[in-house]
């Protein structure tokens, strides 16, 4: 009866709450103070499948479905972002019968990294991806080490891991457990031997914190590694990107699944091969799934094209306060290969808390834009100074440069004075203050 | 002059590279010809070498690491210290100078036993948050930001900070850092020397000196390191207002 009550009030919340567009966190809340244990009593469908990790969640996620749904699954996942306790109990409450039963052939879920260990109290997931581990929103998460040991409390026996080998840090989360799943990439044209970001992450084991040797870098820390002192090393991967191919935007998986990128960039080809290896562990053929998400489009908003008077472009959604976020739309906005201008927006560093914090902004490969085609930059927002700061400590030539500290003043320039196609590079907290002013295609 | 980054690559919990790019550039302007070196486990440091060591912030196993290795250089390390050398640790780093750690691993982690304190490091809670510190002998607000999970006690002698907004050594303590000699401790994380050009004016001053007595800091204008100090600072100001 309290369980039939319980579900009852969070769907009725949530409908009302669609009604007046309120978010989805308030009827689970109000469900887990009716009855704490709701989460226990229901009866979950035969795939239970989170992912969590640094980046890459929402992408994947959404992959995910796309594959399973062409597939005939039906799958309920927490596609407005609530990813924490509350949002979680309120989307499974929602695809529950009164009895507790879900619906749906799959439940998803978008996990927050340090919450999952409050959620994988109630259940536990069948299926647990884990992504990667970046320097990722530092200012609430401490630093990556840190939140490995807080994902570590969310991982049960019973829940099968599947983890990107070429993170170093992550696939220390397989020792001691008996069923992992790794997935990779293989060398491909633009892995490097040495290490270009401005940090290295994986200069040291996780394991043992001895040096490591990487055979090459695919970015940042991601690549294949060993360590000569304890044995850590990148997994064999069971399923693996063997081709990439950015410059023709294709990849293709177990040497024979070709599947066409949308948006050309590695770390879109991770979101995918993760998605991908969970495809393949429901019981689906590689090349449905290769067909179901070639040349996807995500719709999750966070690439828009956009007209700002006469001129073409693209903004890039990005995550403050994450440099690996940033340095991958960098790369995006390198790679044109024409005149290009690009936009930089700092004007609150996040949406969610306060902070004043802009330290991440030094960890970010702004050298990137040191590039012939890009020939004009424009930072703008309150914390335009501490870009044009970090900028000043670049070789690109000041001339270049625009500083404005008005979102509105920036735009103006934009439409004004871009040069060839404009990348605007900014974060959910800021992006829809340029959105507003432009005619989004 | 030689100015050393010490474990760069280990005590580099975010931004840090910004103090050494900033600062060398700075001196430059004063008319040193400044060469950062970075040195980090594994290697032999000749601590006397340099005009000024910086050490930042590093994930509790990080500094374990980089503590083993400066107890094996803590006699030179000393002495540097002791002879007025100007050096800035920020983070967790200025805990390696204490008698000990109370690790994570449950394990007790002998310090330099430069200052007498000790530091007990809690895996359930970690203290994020900016920061505003008063000191008396910098004039000005000095901001920034925390990032640790540890409590710091036994500390005797000269802190450095009053705490205005943020937390400070230890629970009940609105006192922050420590000063010995030349050696300015902080729990402030990342590129704390961009943010705040006064201080990073004291401290030309002071390694200017050394280096020539009659070192006089000629005034340059940084107009976006100075506005994104005052951006941030009223920022933090407003917000300890509305709370």
């Amino acid at each position: 009866m309290r369980m039939f009550l319980t579900i009852l009030v969070c769907k009725l919340l949530r409908f009302i709450g669609k009604l007046i567009g309120k978010g989805s966190s308030l009827p689970g809340e109000i469900a887990l103070k009716l009855d704490p244990n709701i989460l226990r009593k229901l009866t979950l469908p035969k795939y239970v499948i989170a992912v969590t990790g640094s980046n890459g969640k929402t992408s994947t996620v959404e992959m995910i479905s796309q594959i399973l749904r062409k597939s005939g699954l039906t799958v309920a996942y927490n596609k407005e972002g609530s990813n924490q306790i509350e949002g979680v109990t309120t989307f499974l409450l929602s695809d529950s019968t009164l009895r507790g039963k879900l619906r749906s052939d799959v439940v998803l879920i978008e996990s927050d990294e340090r919450f999952a260990r409050h959620t994988f109290k109630h259940f536990i997931p069948t299926h647990y991806v884990i992504t990667n581990l970046y320097r990722d929103q530092l200012t609430r998460n401490g630093h990556p080490e840190w939140v490995y040991d807080i994902i570590g409390q969310s991982i049960h026996e019973g829940s099968r891991l599947i983890l990107n080998a070429d993170d170093p840090l992550v696939s220390c989360f397989g020792y001691g457990k008996e069923d992992v799943i790794y997935f990779g990439v293989d060398r491909f044209s633009e892995s490097t031997e040495e290490n270009t970001s401005v940090y290295n992450d994986g200069k040291y084991c996780p394991y043992c914190k001895a040096p490591m040797e990487y055979e090459y870098y695919h970015y940042n820390h991601i690549g294949n590694y060993h360590c000569e002192s304890c044995g850590h090393r990148r997994h064999d991967t069971q399923y693996t990107v063997t081709e990439v191919n950015l410059s023709d935007g294709y990849i293709i998986i177990d040497g024979e699944h070709r599947i066409d990128l949308a948006l050309k960039s590695i770390y879109n080809v991770y979101n995918i091969l993760a998605a991908y290896s969970v495809a393949r562990l429901v019981g689906i053929d590689g090349e449905k799934i290769a067909e179901s998400i070639s040349s996807y489009v995500l719709k999750n908003g966070r690439v828009v094209t956009f007209t700002a008077g006469e001129k073409k472009g693209t903004l890039l959604t990005s995550k403050h306060e994450n440099s690996i976020s940033y340095d991958q739309s960098l790369r995006v906005a390198r790679a044109h290969p024409e005149d290009t201008t690009v936009m930089v927006i700092v004007d609150r560093v996040s949406r969610k808390y306060f902070t004043s914090e802009t330290s991440w902004l030094w960890d970010i490969d702004f050298e990137l834009l040191e590039h012939d085609n890009i020939k004009k930059i424009i930072l703008a927002g309150a914390y335009a100074s501490d870009l044009a700061g970090r900028f000043s400590y670049t070789q690109i030539d000041p001339a270049v440069i625009t500083v404005k500290k008005q979102v509105a003043d920036a735009v103006e320039e934009l439409k004004k004075h871009a040069v060839g196609y404009s990348y605007v590079i900014t974060c959910f907290s800021d992006k829809d203050k340029f959105l507003a002013q432009v005619l989004v295609d | 002059m030689k100015i050393l980054h010490l474990y760069y690559d280990l005590m580099n919990l975010y931004g840090e590279n910004g103090n050494m790019r900033v600062l060398s550039r700075h001196l430059e302007d004063q008319g040193f010809a400044a060469e950062v070196e970075r040195k980090t486990v594994g290697e032999t440091i000749e601590f006397s070498e340099y005009a000024f060591i910086y050490c930042g912030s590093g994930t509790e196993r990080n500094q374990k690491v980089a503590l083993e290795h400066l107890k094996e250089h803590a006699e030179g390390f000393q002495k540097a210290v002791e002879s007025g050398i100007p050096c800035l640790f920020t983070g967790n780093s200025l805990e390696m100078l204490g008698s000990v750690i109370h690790g994570l691993d449950g394990r007790d982690h002998e310090g330099l036993s430069l200052l007498p304190f000790s530091v007990q490091e809690d895996k359930d809670t970690r203290f994020t948050g900016d920061a505003v510190f008063t000191a008396d002998w910098l004039g000005k607000d000095f901001v920034g930001f925390i990032n640790k999970c540890t409590d710091l006690t036994g500390l005797s002698g000269e802190t450095l900070f009053t705490v205005k907004m943020g937390k400070g050594n230890s629970a009940n303590d609105n006192r922050e850092g420590f000063r010995l000699y030349n050696l300015f401790a902080t729990y402030l994380t990342g590129p704390m020397l961009v943010k705040n050009p006064h201080f990073m004016q004291y401290l030309i001053e002071l390694i200017g000196k050394r280096d020539n007595e009659s070192f006089v800091y000629r005034e340059i204008s940084y107009p976006y390191e100075e506005d994104s100090y005052q951006v941030t600072l009223n920022a933090l100001l407003d917000r300890i207002q509305t709370k």
